[in-house]
């Protein structure tokens, strides 16, 4: 049984498409990185799961159950951070958890729930003067109410500090631990890659990949980029070091080298600039990150994808506007 | 089914707020200090509590056709709507529906939910109203006629969560606040001030589109004023005074006639009369039907009909609004 499966789902808003025909599976038990820009459809995606929004076409299943017809017993295993979410004001952080546990039918302590999610001290504080960091800790604690077999996580990250993501990738690596199949969107890479299984990129409301990150990086062949630092008076023969099998490039920048190339030559680049008689004085290595991965997979031949991925500040109900403009390109090429 | 943690919840949240608290003191005023002040300081000793509410239930106030029990209904459904017109939109459009949804409700639950907490968010207000009415009239040793003062108590509450339904059902509907609020306060417009134009407007309108079938007649004026008096009976302010008045009145065909007409004209109360006893010779205040028969009501005429109404409008609101709630896209 897959925990969330999605077979061959569209759905328009009124005239604009934010979601076409998609298919994926998320299997039991694995973290499941959902990536692409602002408005690509992520967030219409998860509100399909949850039954906030119905497809206009397709199926969507989770946890063995029709997402539209079961919801409730969707949601009973899922515990969900929602995205555009707002907390109840007037009400405390307990209060919001306890208020969790009820609609879930569990029995637990609050206040460890509030413990694990780094707000125990403000419990007794009335959540409308929580910050958006703090609501969003709230949030995943009621999230986390009842050990859900599946998380939804709608951009968990968004107004954290970098301490705070971290501790939400703990978070999740717990849960998944657990055994907890967790489902997460972002369009923040870095994070991704530290703790998902697979991922799956979409862009303009279709699938344009789904793999681990390694198959994805293989699959684009994006380089690593090589850095040494060499003792100052050698200057190394660098046509030697481009003509080495899977160097795309060398360049020298003052006293380091630069030296673009697969991660298994790296070994042989560096032995051939020792063999020149440089003094290699050290040397670092950047994989290419998942952001350029990212940009290949979005960007390509399309600029104003990858700006969009940049634009952190559009909110994701936007989507259907700039799809819409995407959507006219499309019609009007066809067109004639 | 876990509408029991979305009233909870949304009750939490009305305690938190200075709402309850100001519908509390309102309340208390209106239903308890009314009487404290009646038969604190103006009526005899040993006066029955029953004549407050009994009396005013048919009786003009301030030269207007307001009874004590229909002016407490105004208030009480501009309260309750006030109350509850922003239950669901509002958190549709703040993005706390979003935190609610994602724990396991159903749309229904959230409906019922909200019902449930609007309604005693404006119940127990009305209800402690009535307590220190009662303390009231006991501290001033006026005799409370309980046989008539509960029943009194339980239609003021019916009629409170009857707009309740109706708030909630228009919050479930509607797409934005505004559109809401607009809506919320036509209908209250409606059916508190408007309602004589419907009640007379609709036979009027009905007659000139017979009038215009060829071979068909108008209606009969008899017919108007039944029809009159049945559009008075659907409004759930109407409806509720009429059934207090029924409560106070004699027990005699003539009582309770007269109560069952109470918002009808004197002209009106006459045809009625003539019309449910066709033989009999027509007097208010007077023998009802002169040839000792019992009136011939038909069914719409009737205690258990007007009651049925204002159950209707508990019922009918809310599950209207939770089948448009039930399916919209959020």
């Amino acid at each position: 049984m897959a925990a969330i499966e999605l077979d061959g789902v569209t759905k328009r808003f009124d005239d604009v498409t934010a979601v076409h025909d998609l298919s994926f599976r998320v299997e039991e038990g694995e973290v499941f990185g959902f990536l692409g820009p602002n408005g690509a459809g992520k967030s219409t995606t998860i509100n399909m799961i949850l039954d906030f929004v119905r497809p206009t076409a397709g199926s969507v299943r989770a946890l063995g159950h029709d997402a539209q017809e079961a919801s409730v017993a969707v949601r009973r295993g899922t515990g969900v951070l929602p995205e555009g979410f707002d907390v109840y004001d007037r009400l405390t952080g307990r209060e919001h958890v306890e208020f969790a546990m009820r609609s879930k039918e569990v029995d637990a302590d609050p206040d460890a729930v509030l413990a694990r999610v780094g707000i125990a001290d403000a419990a007794d504080r009335a959540a409308g003067g929580y910050s958006k960091g703090m609501a969003q800790r709230l949030a995943l604690g009621m999230a986390l109410v009842g050990e859900p077999d599946l998380l939804i996580l709608d951009e968990p990250s968004s107004g954290l500090d970098p301490a705070g993501a971290k501790e939400m990738r703990e978070i999740v690596r717990a849960e998944a631990d657990r055994g907890a199949t967790v489902f997460f969107s972002s369009h923040v890479l870095g994070q991704v890659e530290a703790i998902c299984d697979r991922v799956g990129i979409l862009r303009e409301g279709s699938l344009v990949a789904q793999d681990s990150i390694r198959g994805l990086r293989e699959a684009v062949g994006t380089d690593s980029t090589l850095r040494i630092r060499v003792a100052g008076d050698a200057i190394p023969e660098l046509d030697a070091v481009e003509a080495l099998d899977g160097v795309s490039s060398a360049t020298t920048d003052g006293e380091t080298v630069v030296v673009s190339c697969r991660d298994d030559a790296k070994t042989t680049v560096i032995t051939t600039l020792e063999d020149q008689g440089v003094t290699v004085r050290d040397f670092e290595t950047s994989e290419a990150s998942l952001e350029d991965l990212f940009l290949a997979y979005t960007g390509d031949g399309a600029g104003s994808d990858a700006a969009a991925g940049d634009d952190v500040a559009a909110d994701a109900t936007d989507a259907p506007a700039g799809e819409a403009a995407d959507d006219d390109t499309a019609e009007s090429e066809v067109g004639p | 089914m876990t509408w029991q943690a979305v009233a909870h919840k949304d009750f939490q949240d009305a305690i938190r707020s200075r709402w309850l608290w100001g519908l509390s003191v309102l309340f208390v005023g209106l239903i308890g200090g009314v009487p404290a002040l009646l038969y604190g300081y103006y009526a005899p000793e040993g006066a029955s509590a029953s004549n407050l509410f009994g009396a005013a239930a048919s009786m003009p106030l301030l030269g207007l056709s307001l009874s004590y029990s229909g002016v407490l209904a105004f208030v009480i459904a501009f309260i309750a709507l006030v109350t509850s017109h922003g239950s669901i939109i509002d958190e549709r459009e703040s993005g706390t529906l979003k935190l609610l949804l994602s724990l396991p409700h159903s749309r229904l639950d959230v409906v019922a939910g909200k019902f449930l907490g609007r309604s005693a968010v404006v119940a127990l207000p009305v209800l402690a109203g009535f307590l220190v009415a009662v303390v009231a009239l006991l501290a001033t040793s006026t005799d409370v006629d309980l046989s008539t003062f509960l029943p009194q108590v339980l239609l003021t509450a019916l009629v409170a969560v009857a707009f309740v339904s109706l708030g909630v059902g228009v919050s479930a509907s509607a797409r934005s606040n505004r559109e809401a609020t607009v809506g919320i306060f036509g209908l209250y417009f409606l059916l508190a001030f408007l309602w004589s134009l419907v009640a007379r407007g609709f036979p009027a309108l009905l007659d000139a589109v017979l009038r215009r079938v060829p071979g068909v007649d108008g209606l009969a004026n008899p017919t108007v004023v039944e029809l009159r008096m049945v559009v008075k009976f659907l409004n759930p302010l109407r409806a509720y005074e009429t059934l207090v008045a029924l409560l106070y009145a004699e027990s005699t065909e003539v009582g309770r006639f007269l109560a069952l007409t109470t918002k009808a004209g004197r002209v009106e109360q006459r045809t009625l009369a003539q019309t449910f006893c066709p033989e009999g010779l027509a007097q208010s205040g007077g023998a009802l039907c002169a040839n000792g028969l019992s009136p011939a009501y038909p069914f719409y005429f009737s205690e258990p009909f007007v009651f049925l109404v204002l159950l209707a409008w508990i019922a009918v609101p809310a599950a209207l609004g939770y089948l448009a709630f039930r399916d919209v896209d959020l």
